[in-house]
């Protein structure tokens, strides 16, 4: 999209890479600019890009391990020089190079004494490990070693209820951001009316992918959110806003007080309290005590039963009116008193 | 023993010495001390004679290893045997016996009793002695008293009152005559007049008829009893009468003790020998001496200062346990007595070893250890958070506990600092809040001489004597010594000994702070940490904080919680090791050797052909439920040496203490999100577990016999409960090793039998009995149930069977914490704060090469708290960090040079900024700071911010122990407001003032909800369940609310009446209201 705004201008965006190297196994350094940019345009997509991709991109992770018979993720294995606290842990770390979709499994089955490293680990196909040194345990004593792991491609992390599994796994909080770090600049080049920018995006992965893979990743997913704006809008969803905003089932007085509503619509009339008619006091003491507090409460009643109150008398209920007519212009049956 | 090894040498006691050297002390001498007193019993009438024998008595080693003794509850103890004499008629028995068991001291210098490791810690008492005091009364008048204090903390007066008579305050209440009591103790009057200095004052007062009440010791005795004990009448002098009298006064406050006799020898310039330990009449005597004499003759201010530590002295566990034991042997004696009483009932023969063997005596001994242990304050629960806190607990010093002084009534000089604590009690270190000032700690140099119980601290000599001498320049002086001495207080190195360093320097010279010229000085102190305590010397830039800060610092490192993959800090000051290794939460080669294998459980060792099995601790729950872990750090088939590190446990690494993480931090506020304190923090700390701690809880229960004598038992089959509550559990009731718990769910299922009667039926039983005929189940469900914010996995279920009926099972749930909102987490400069929000990373403002801050603090939080040291720490830790560097620096830096510290912090910063070619880390406008920008807009902020690597710790204050919310619950009997405490399912305190706020805020309805629904109206709360459920009206009732009705009701306990009237409009009648 960037692109496109941009072709109107005098020349073509282009992006390069400028620098490129592997700084380890598990440490990818990339550095590109994109150029030529107006004044401004190199900070929207500079932020945008270093967001995307410290957010958005996808990484591969194992989630679960199963062991044999261990009857907690605290315990101790004999002949294993870690716990299995640390196996889990170490697991967490370790760095896969996929893209699949869903989960799948992978295990381990190993004979010691040994040491343990990702290398063992038995992957299915389509997934890769990108460093085989990373260690997993260290087995002392000629045992059988053997785990079973799920792996997924996520996003982000996900710190997990430790629900009992039905199969005794347990899960890894897997953390899934293969971007470890990214950086953007802004060099603003050219005089007099051809001022433009340069955006330098340097990009630190962790391996499982290259830093060109990552931006590529992180350009479209942040495409992809943009995509519905070039849609025309679609007429079914739109947002409506609900009017019916007191739903209390109204016993009394039904056909009156839609009347009521359709004049006032938008006056909630339970929040209208009796205090605020400027009753005389006699009336709206009368009122109180009948547990009479709000508009709605008044309106609720019928004739009788207000007549029915102690101490009030035909003046009050008339006055009532009065003041009801005053205040909301609203049409009120006159036939009432 | 213990001393030797670092005599002449000036490095740094082991931390833990202080309270193995009181063990030693009481196994050594405070034993035979008191085997020592231990009469001969014996029987006149039959000829019978026992006796113990102080010498060759003997400590087995323990029967059960101290991690059974946790497990299992029990004490750790060993046997004692010691060699007793028997005399029965012509028969001579000599027998080595064992008198029961002792508790012993484990290598963390705690004791184990049922299971709980405790600790002893030092008590800091007035010495006793004599004390003189001048004061002005409200007249203007100097007023002059002497005080007694005996060892045992009695005091009685003497005092000079405004007719130049002289009394001896000997109660509260009561004063005697001075004759009167001179008199009692023995001495005539002759003795009196001869033995003083002023004898015209004595005789100036006593008319004839007080003459008389003095001229024998009986009828002195008799007036001084009847004073004593405030009876009237004729009294008749007899034994009985001398004994209570013994027994109340002289024995409590005339004992001196050791350290008594000689303080008194020493302040009234007497040569009364050491052994005789009680006050006497020549003291007595000396003592009114001098008080006369600084009335009349001198009239120069002779005070003591009672804060003076030389004044004070040390009670060690030594001579806690020596009391202890010094009781159970009277108790023994009793028994023993006892027994030989029914030794010739019987006619039995008996041998020493019968005499004490009956159940009754053999944990006479234990009983009252474990009662000791268990009830005397200064004896405490072992604080384990974390290493640290474990070396901290044994050298605290207290000035609470029985003879000593209570939080609500010190003064505050007592809390003060004062100059003699200088070296021996650190002037920083001290709880907060009513406590201040009365615990301390022992500075990291300073060692207390069990003899006389004083607090001696390290100084090296540089007189011209002792350089002649060459050796021992090392000398250890008590606070009465160092007065004399000048004391260059400058914090020298000990590196370069006896070197000068300039023509003048400041010194200390009786409490006073002077420049002195090099020549004068006498001694020197040793080590720049040598004023501090080990809390304070862990703080770097110590010298840039206020004290107040330093002091939080100290206290809120012993709460910094393990965490599960711990990181040395960069900037620390070099006692990081030490105190690590003291607090033995490592696993240390005892001996040199060979690894055979290591395992996660345990390592073997082949040492001079034995093999060697050294068990590691595994997740195992400490007494603050911190998880104690300890990892091996050794490979397989390494050979490796006497005092290498094997395992790490927690919080250490590499063998150095690691309470916390280096967390990129920047001063600046973020939204408002760091306002008072609070902490703004980045996910990442969350998902890579950074700040993820462990914690395991113990649950118990245990299974009791009912008073109709049915058991309760434990069960899987629990009626009215849903399957959900019991999936965990196992088929006897248990629940099952790692399974995953949550709160409400049962732990261990219990019922407890009831007698079924007709009524006591619950509705739907009665019914089912009436349709069915069902004999619905007649026990109640005790089960143990997992308490709210409890949810874990179940890592280790304990049976302990002591009895068939009495069953305890122990459930233990480890609980993985990451931080969140709501923990506390603090730096070491006593900068403390809450979370308050948790941003994801690419939110977080980012530094110029991208990297987002971890933690973003207020900046307001550091001029008015002036720790100052914090920004260097951060600023040298970016340095430490990018340089890949660690730095351990000691304190007062700054004596060398002007602002040494800022110049090294910042030549650090401009090299590693050169180095990594980061010109951002150094910026010569404004060093240490950096223009970041925000990471939500990619805007820079306005202005640089400070930004920088610190050492920050997360403390035990975690919300998930805090949080708590009620709908109903428990009430209070009388009040009948919602209890208070979250352990009680209580509620939150509308105080005053939150009343006042809602008053403000004009939302009557809301206070008098508060004030009524939900609190203490009876009827209005039962009420508002039904209107609720109904969805009526709430119920608006007008009487007051219980506690008024309380008030009322003690009003009129106090003959008050509290009523209301309504007097009628229309007829003036008169309706009383009760409330």
């Amino acid at each position: 999209m960037v692109r496109e705004e941009v072709a109107g201008s005098t020349q073509t965006l282009q992006w390069k890479c400028v620098e490129s190297r592997v700084d380890s196994k598990r440490l990818y350094y990339g550095r590109f600019i994109l150029s030529p940019l107006r004044k401004g345009q190199a900070d929207t997509v500079g932020i945008a890009l270093r967001r995307a991709l410290l957010g958005e991109t996808e990484g591969t992770c194992i989630t679960h391990a199963k062991f044999g018979s261990v009857p907690h993720e605290y315990s101790t294995i004999a002949g294993i020089e870690e716990s299995v606290q640390e196996i889990l842990l170490n697991l967490k770390e370790i760095v896969l190079r996929s893209n699949l979709y869903g989960v799948r499994t992978a295990s381990i089955c190993v004979k010691g004494p040994r040491y343990i490293t990702a290398q063992d680990i038995i992957l299915p196909p389509s997934v890769e490990i990108v460093d085989t040194a990373q260690p997993i345990a260290n087995l002392t004593e000629p045992t059988d070693f053997r785990i079973e792991l799920r792996i997924k491609r996520d996003r982000g992390y996900h710190t997990e209820v430790r629900k009992n599994t039905q199969d005794g796994s347990y899960p890894i909080d897997a953390v899934s951001m293969p971007v470890r770090n990214v950086n953007y600049s802004i060099f603003a080049c050219g005089n007099g009316n051809a001022k433009y920018e340069i955006l330098f995006l340097e990009i630190w992965t962790n391996g499982s992918l290259t830093p060109k893979e990552a931006l590529y990743e992180a350009s479209r997913n942040l495409i992809d959110l943009f995509l519905p704006f070039l849609h025309t809008e679609e007429e079914g969803t739109r947002f409506q806003e609900n009017k019916n905003r007191f739903t209390s089932p109204l016993l009394s007085f039904q056909k009156r007080l839609t009347n009521l509503k359709k004049n006032k619509k938008r006056i909630p009339l339970n929040c209208i309290f009796i205090d605020q008619l400027e009753l005389p006091s006699r009336t709206y003491n009368c009122l109180k005590r009948a547990n009479i507090h709000t508009l709605l409460d008044l309106l609720s009643k019928t004739e009788e039963d207000l007549m029915r109150i102690d101490s009030f008398r035909m003046q009050d209920g008339k006055q009532i009116w009065d003041t009801l007519e005053k205040h909301l212009p609203m049409d009120l049956p006159k036939n009432k008193f | 023993m213990l001393r030797n090894g670092n005599e002449g040498m000036s490095t740094i006691p082991g931390f833990s010495q202080i309270q193995f050297e009181g063990f030693c002390r009481f196994i050594n001498q405070g034993l035979a001390e008191e085997l020592e007193k231990f009469p001969t019993i014996k029987d006149p009438d039959h000829e019978i004679s026992f006796q113990l024998f102080a010498k060759g008595y003997q400590l087995l080693e323990p029967s059960i290893k101290e991690r059974d003794a946790v497990y299992e509850s029990l004490t750790y103890s060993s046997e004692l045997y010691v060699s007793a004499r028997l005399i029965f008629g012509f028969d001579v028995q000599k027998q080595t016996i064992s008198i029961g068991n002792i508790p012993i001291m484990n290598s963390l210098g705690t004791f184990i009793i049922n299971g709980i490791y405790r600790i002893v810690i030092n008590q800091i008492l007035l010495s006793p002695g004599i004390y003189y005091r001048s004061e002005l009364d409200h007249k203007g008048i100097s007023i002059y008293t002497g005080t007694i204090i005996s060892d045992w903390g009695g005091r009685s007066e003497l005092a000079i009152d405004k007719k130049e008579r002289i009394w001896a305050r000997v109660s509260r209440k009561q004063k005697i005559s001075i004759l009167v009591l001179s008199s009692a103790m023995g001495s005539n009057l002759k003795e009196i007049l001869d033995n003083v200095s002023y004898p015209e004052i004595f005789l100036s007062f006593p008319n004839a008829k007080e003459k008389k009440r003095i001229e024998s010791k009986e009828k002195a005795i008799l007036e001084f009893y009847q004073q004593f004990a405030c009876v009237g009448g004729d009294l008749v002098f007899s034994e009985s009468l001398c004994e209570e009298l013994q027994k109340k006064f002289f024995q409590q406050k005339c004992e001196l003790g050791r350290i008594g006799r000689r303080n008194m020898n020493r302040r009234l310039n007497l040569d009364i020998p050491q052994n005789s330990t009680f006050l006497l009449p020549r003291d007595v005597l000396a003592a009114t001496d001098h008080l006369i004499g600084m009335k009349f003759e001198t009239g120069i201010l002779d005070d003591d200062d009672m804060n003076h530590l030389k004044n004070k002295r040390i009670r060690s566990v030594a001579d806690l346990l020596q009391d202890q034991f010094g009781l159970a042997l009277g108790r023994l004696q009793h028994a023993v007595q006892k027994t030989i009483r029914r030794v010739f009932i019987r006619q039995s023969k008996p041998t020493p070893q019968t005499l004490v063997t009956p159940t009754s005596t053999s944990i006479l001994l234990i009983t009252t250890y474990e009662t000791f242990f268990g009830t005397y304050p200064l004896s405490q629960v072992f604080d384990q958070t974390n290493p640290l806190t474990q070396t901290v607990h044994g050298r605290k010093v207290s000035c609470l506990g029985p003879g000593g002084l209570t939080g609500r009534t010190a003064s505050f000089r007592s809390r003060d600092i004062h100059p003699s604590h200088y070296g021996r009690i650190c002037p920083i270190d001290t709880s907060e809040g009513i406590n201040v000032g009365l615990t301390g700690s022992l500075a990291i140099h300073a060692r207390i001489d069990h003899w006389w119980g004083s607090v001696e601290s390290p100084f090296y000599e540089i007189s011209e004597k002792a350089k002649k001498k060459k050796e021992r320049q090392v000398v250890y002086l008590s606070p009465n010594r160092d007065e004399y001495y000048m004391i260059a207080a400058g914090n020298s190195l000990s590196l370069n000994r006896g070197i000068q360093e300039e023509q003048v320097v400041p010194a200390r010279y009786r409490q006073e702070f002077l420049t002195i010229a090099w020549e004068q000085i006498h001694v020197r102190s040793i080590f720049p940490f040598q004023y501090f305590s080990i809390g304070g010397s862990l703080i770097p830039f110590i010298e840039h904080n206020d004290a107040n800060r330093a002091l939080m610092s100290s206290n809120m490192q012993r709460q910094a919680v393990p965490l599960s993959r711990s990181e040395k800090c960069i900037v620390g000051t070099g006692l990081e090791r030490q105190t690590a290794l003291d607090s033995r939460v490592s696993v240390i080669a005892e001996r040199e050797g060979k690894i055979i294998s290591t395992n996660s459980h345990k390592i073997l060792l082949s040492s001079s052909g034995k093999t060697i099995s050294i068990p590691l601790v595994t997740h195992r729950r400490s007494n603050k439920n911190t998880c104690m872990h300890q990892k091996p750090r050794v490979p397989r088939g390494k050979s490796i040496k006497k005092g290498q590190i094997l395992a790490e446990g927690a919080a250490t690494v590499g063998g150095e203490l690691a309470l916390g993480k280096n967390v990129l931090v920047a001063y600046m506020p973020w939204e408002g999100y760091n306002f008072e304190d609070a902490v703004l923090i980045s996910e990442r700390l969350v998902y890579e577990d950074i700040y993820t701690s462990f914690h395991i809880r113990k649950y118990e229960i245990q299974t009791d016999t009912t008073s109709q004598g049915s058991a309760e038992k434990i069960t899987k089959e629990i009626p009215h409960l849903e399957e959900h509550l019991l999936r965990n559990l196992d088929r006897n009731g248990v629940v099952k090793l790692g399974s995953w718990v949550e709160t409400g769910d049962i732990l261990v299922g219990k019922l407890t039998p009831q007698i079924a009667s007709e009524s006591s039926y619950i509705a739907e039983a009665g019914l089912l009995r009436a349709i069915f005929g069902l004999e619905v189940s007649t026990s109640k469900e005790t089960s143990l149930k997992l308490p709210i914010g409890g949810r874990g996995r179940v890592i280790d279920v304990k049976w302990i069977q002591r009895d068939p009926l009495d069953i305890m099972v122990r459930v233990y749930i480890l609980q993985k914490r990451e931080i969140k909102v709501g923990d506390k987490v603090a730096g070491r400069h006593g900068n403390k704060g809450i979370i308050s929000k948790i941003l994801p990373r690419q939110d977080m403002p980012y530094l110029q090469d991208g990297t987002p801050v971890d933690m973003v603090f207020n900046p307001l939080g550091v001029p008015s708290r002036m720790n100052v040291g914090q920004i260097f720490e951060s600023s040298l830790g970016l340095a430490g960090d990018l340089l890949k560097k660690h730095y351990r620096i000691a304190p007062f830096d700054e004596r060398y040079e002007q602002e040494a510290s800022r110049k090294l912090v910042f030549s650090e910063l401009y090299e590693a900024s050169k180095q990594t070619k980061n010109p951002w880390v150094f910026e010569p406008e404004y060093p240490g700071k950096s223009r970041i920008f925000d990471g939500r807009t990619g805007d820079p902020f306005e202005q640089p911010v400070l930004i920088g690597k610190s050492y920050i710790l997360k403390l035990i204050h975690q919300v998930d122990e805090k949080i708590h919310g009620r709908s109903t619950g428990p009430y209070s009997l009388v009040t009948q407001q919602p209890v208070r405490g979250r352990a009680k399912q209580g509620g939150q305190r509308i105080g005053e003032m939150e009343v006042w706020a809602l008053e403000g805020f004009g939302v009557a309805h809301i206070l008098q909800e508060i004030l009524t629904y939900k609190s203490d109206h009876l009827i209005a709360r039962q009420e508002i369940l039904n209107a609720t459920i109904w969805g009526k009206r709430v119920p608006n009732h007008e009487d007051p609310p219980e506690s008024f009705r309380v008030l009322v009701r003690e009003l009129r306990s106090l003959a008050l009446e509290l009523n209301h009237f309504l007097v009628s409009q229309k007829n003036f009648q008169v309706n009383r209201e009760e409330v």
